[in-house]
């Protein structure tokens, strides 16, 4: 993680935080006016209105979600970040993996081992993509300090998806 | 975000290239998580034989678009 360009970290979880809320309005309104489109009774207009109020009433909702999760687990990597006095894919993993077993407080114990096993697995997974992903990118270009800087983003979405999956 | 522009501006991938970049690694990484958890939840509900391979295929490719259809956009808003 270290050599990923990524905002320093009090700073980090305002970042994460909006733009999570960003990607999962932006995101929960492409998949919910097409589900709006086709649970709505026949009918052009019927159709667009339905995927109208879809979109109005869920996109907000699912982007709220993703924020929660962003911001949470930022705090967790920001907190680990400065217990552990290093930052490495660990961080994200554990940040994720807690952030998932934090959320899924109220259902009580196994619900959380459950939720927390998928944030892991699923930060993991995502680092372990990041990391592929600067390998490949640094060996396939020799001029690679711009692409060394590309995963960033990709691992300040990371956080939302796992609560995309929880939520639904 | 720190965009780089290169003085040469030859590496600098563009926008599209990078949510075309998003939606490829999503996609990898959304194929993964719905095999693990597709296994999973296709086992539970007691599908065996040729039948798991087909739910855990199609979780796979609906976790992979979903993930992927995110990944790009994360991408396409810091860009």
């Amino acid at each position: 993680m270290e050599e990923y360009a990524r905002e320093p970290c009090p700073w980090r979880i305002v970042d994460d935080c909006g733009g999570a809320f960003t990607m999962g309005a932006i995101g929960g309104g492409v998949f919910q006016a097409v589900k709006g489109f086709r649970n709505a009774p026949s009918g052009m207009s019927h159709r667009m209105r339905g995927s109208l109020t879809a979109i109005k009433t869920r996109a907000p909702q699912l982007g709220g979600s993703f924020a929660v999760w962003g911001g949470l687990f930022s705090m967790i990597d920001c907190g680990l970040v400065k217990v552990r006095g290093k930052e490495d894919p660990w961080n994200s993993i554990t940040s994720g993996a807690m952030t998932g077993a934090i959320l899924a407080a109220r259902n009580g114990p196994i619900a959380m081992v459950g939720s927390a096993a998928m944030g892991g697995i699923l930060l993991a997974l995502i680092e372990g993509a990041g990391i592929l992903l600067t390998r490949f990118a640094s060996s396939q270009l020799p001029t690679g300090p711009q692409f060394v800087e590309e995963p960033a983003p990709a691992s300040m979405p990371t956080p939302s998806f796992g609560d995309y999956r929880q939520y639904q | 975000m720190p965009v780089a522009v290169g003085p040469y501006g030859q590496t600098q991938p563009n926008c599209f290239d990078r949510v075309k970049m998003g939606f490829m690694m999503g996609f990898a990484v959304g194929m993964a998580a719905g095999a693990m958890f597709g296994t999973f939840s296709c086992l539970r509900i007691g599908m065996r034989g040729r039948e798991l391979m087909g739910g855990v295929g199609k979780t796979m490719m609906q976790s992979g678009g979903t993930f992927g259809t995110f990944m790009a956009i994360g991408m396409g808003i810091r860009c």
